[in-house]
Parts: structure tokens; C-alpha cells; sequence
């Protein structure tokens, strides 16, 4: 029981101190997960949230650790929370400066698949991104190469995204080895 | 091996003439010299290090003299996953090794997809490449391969033609 207590007087950690303060508007929900704090950004403020984020002295997330998506199309809780957005476009951050982790979802509705894209901010969002665009189908705007990263050139289709079949459209007992450049 | 001894009885020709044919003899070298190019995409190419390692040690039978160039080697061991995007590498692997050449799938992946029944998995790479023996296992043991490298002697000791080439032996 005094552990409880003591996990409720614990202050209320500085990123969401500062994110209330400085981009109260941009921040739709916050919560924590095994001691990971997490917020759901708006996706016109994701970029410049994502740069306050890095750029202040005090956070100094400098680390982007993981660029990834969820598809929530078949989970109707999570749908229904954020104006039934499918996607949630996923980062987790770290500080080295002591605020440790942070995990920053940033809802994506299907009709506009385009988000901002953070290479300028953390260069190895690169390869992160491009994954993401090929397993979700996302647009990151201002990539400097979006092109697919792990299926072939030629593939079509998001394959992590629920409406795609485990076992392919035929993808691998159709195969034109002319086709393909290697 | 198909040699002949003949002459016997008399003394200075006893056991120093030999016949056989140029076939015979021909696969008898390529038996106790085969160069394999290794594929190993995954977990099974572990085993397949264990295997040319000193423990068990793949030069007992003349197949230590691993070369990572398809146009040196004469059997093409495919030791794990093969993703659609990789097909098309080893398809282009296997056609540039010189006939004859023989191909063993090793594990289960290799084989039959595995546990990977996925949509960017090859479910047998004998769908696109003609295999000579497969090995079962998840992954198979070094002796496993030992034994399938002998079988891949015995194919070419008995004059059998590789899958994948019509006939060599004309």
C-alpha cells in the first residue's frame, strides 16, 4: 500500500509539464505505460511538437529510437478515441538528459495518409520511415527517398496493414523472375 | 568406385592395371571434391558453420573448400528462410554455378517454408530450383548435413543425373 501511495505523490513528469504549458493545444491525450510516458499529438502540430521536443534544453530528446505505425482498423475502442483515425503513426524517443523515454502517437485517418516527415529532425528517421511507409502504406511528407525498404520494388500492398492476408495475395507461388532487376 | 583389377595371376602385371571408364572415374573426383556455395539466409547457416568447423569438420569428406563465387562451386547448399525478394538472388546464384551442380535444401524453411507460412516466404525454394536432397530439421544438426552431403556422393557415385540437368553423361 505505501508503495501505491508513493507512486501517486510523484510529480508530474516535466515533459508533460512543459507540453500543458507550451502546446497545450496539440496534445489530444496522455498516459503512461510501464513507466513510459505517453502522449497523442495532433497530426498538424506532430512536426513542430516532435522539433520542441528535441530542441529544448531541458527534454533534449535526441534519440529517436522507433518510427512505426498501429493499425487500428479492427479494434473499435482504440478507433473510436481519436475521431476514428485507422493509423497511429508511433515514435519513441529518448532523452539522455534524465527524462528517459517518451512515446509521441500521432492519429492518421485513412482519407489523408500523409504526415510530416522528421529527417530533418533525427537523421536515422530515414530508414524508419521508409519501413513504415512500406508496411502501412504512409506518406511521409518532405522524405527525401520513400521508397520501399524490405518488400521488393515491385510488390503491391501494405502488408502489416489488418486488411492484408497472412498468407499473401499469391505473391510468392506467382513469380516473374524476368521482372525483377537483381 | 568401379575400378577393375585385372592381370592377376601373373606376377609383374598383379594389381598394377586397372580399367575402368572415363565417366567413372570423372565422378569419382567430383565425389570427394565437392566445392559448396553456401546460402545461408538464417539459423540453419549456423549449423552449416558447425558443420565445416573443426568438431565436425566437412573436410573428411572433401567438402571443406567453401567458395562464395557460384561460378567456382558445384553444390548450392540453401540453408534457411528465402523471402520473394531473395528469390531472385538465389535463382541467379544457382544459374550462374557450372553444370553439373547439385542443390541441397536444408531445413525445414528451406524446404517447405517452415513454420513461416507468411506472404513474403518461398514455400519450398523446389518450386523455382530443382533440389538433389532435403534435409529435414528446425534446424537440422551438423551430422544431418554430413549425411545429406553423402547422399549427394552416392547420387554422383551411382552416375544419376542432378535434377536440375537433363543429362551430363552423354
Amino acid at each position: 500500500m505505501s508503495e501505491e501511495n508513493q507512486v501517486e505523490e510523484e510529480p508530474k513528469p516535466l515533459v508533460l509539464e512543459k507540453l500543458e504549458a507550451n502546446h497545450a493545444d496539440a496534445l489530444l491525450a496522455q498516459d503512461e505505460s510501464r513507466g513510459t510516458v505517453v502522449v497523442v499529438i495532433h497530426k498538424a502540430q506532430a512536426y513542430a511538437v516532435l522539433e520542441y521536443l528535441k530542441t529544448d534544453p531541458e527534454l533534449a530528446y535526441t534519440f529517436l529510437v522507433d518510427v512505426t505505425a498501429v493499425d487500428n482498423s479492427q479494434m473499435e475502442s482504440e478507433l473510436m478515441q481519436f475521431d476514428y483515425a485507422r493509423f497511429m503513426v508511433v515514435y519513441q524517443l529518448y532523452s539522455y538528459q534524465g527524462q528517459g523515454r517518451l512515446r509521441v502517437k500521432v492519429p492518421v485517418h485513412e482519407n489523408d495518409l500523409s504526415i510530416p516527415s522528421v529527417t530533418g529532425l533525427w537523421q536515422g528517421a530515414n530508414w524508419l520511415e521508409r519501413e513504415t511507409y512500406d508496411m502501412f502504406g504512409i506518406n511521409f511528407d518532405g522524405h527525401p527517398d520513400l521508397r520501399r525498404i524490405l518488400m521488393p520494388d515491385d510488390f503491391d500492398g501494405h502488408p502489416l496493414r489488418k486488411d492484408y492476408p497472412l498468407r499473401g495475395r499469391g505473391e510468392r507461388e506467382r513469380f516473374n523472375f524476368d521482372k525483377q532487376n537483381v | 568406385m568401379g575400378l577393375d583389377f585385372v592381370g592377376q595371376g601373373a606376377a609383374e602385371t598383379d594389381g598394377n592395371i586397372i580399367t575402368t571408364t572415363i565417366d567413372k572415374v570423372v565422378n569419382w573426383g567430383r565425389k570427394n571434391s565437392l566445392w559448396p556455395m553456401p546460402f545461408g539466409t538464417a539459423c540453419c547457416a549456423i549449423e552449416m558453420m558447425a558443420t565445416l568447423a573443426s568438431k565436425f569438420d566437412l573436410s573428411r569428406f572433401g567438402s571443406e573448400a567453401i567458395r562464395f563465387s557460384p561460378r567456382q562451386s558445384d553444390l548450392l547448399i540453401v540453408s534457411g528462410r528465402i523471402s520473394i525478394k531473395m528469390m531472385p538472388v538465389l535463382k541467379r546464384i544457382y544459374d550462374q554455378m557450372p553444370d553439373p551442380k547439385w542443390v541441397i535444401s536444408m531445413g525445414a524453411c528451406a524446404s517447405c517454408g517452415g513454420v513461416f507460412d507468411t506472404y513474403t516466404l518461398i514455400q519450398g525454394v523446389d518450386q523455382f530450383i530443382p533440389v538433389d536432397v532435403y534435409i529435414p530439421g528446425c534446424p537440422p544438426r551438423p551430422e544431418d548435413l554430413i549425411d545429406a552431403v553423402l547422399q549427394v556422393q552416392q547420387k554422383i557415385t551411382s552416375g544419376a543425373s542432378p535434377k536440375g540437368v537433363e543429362s551430363v553423361y552423354e
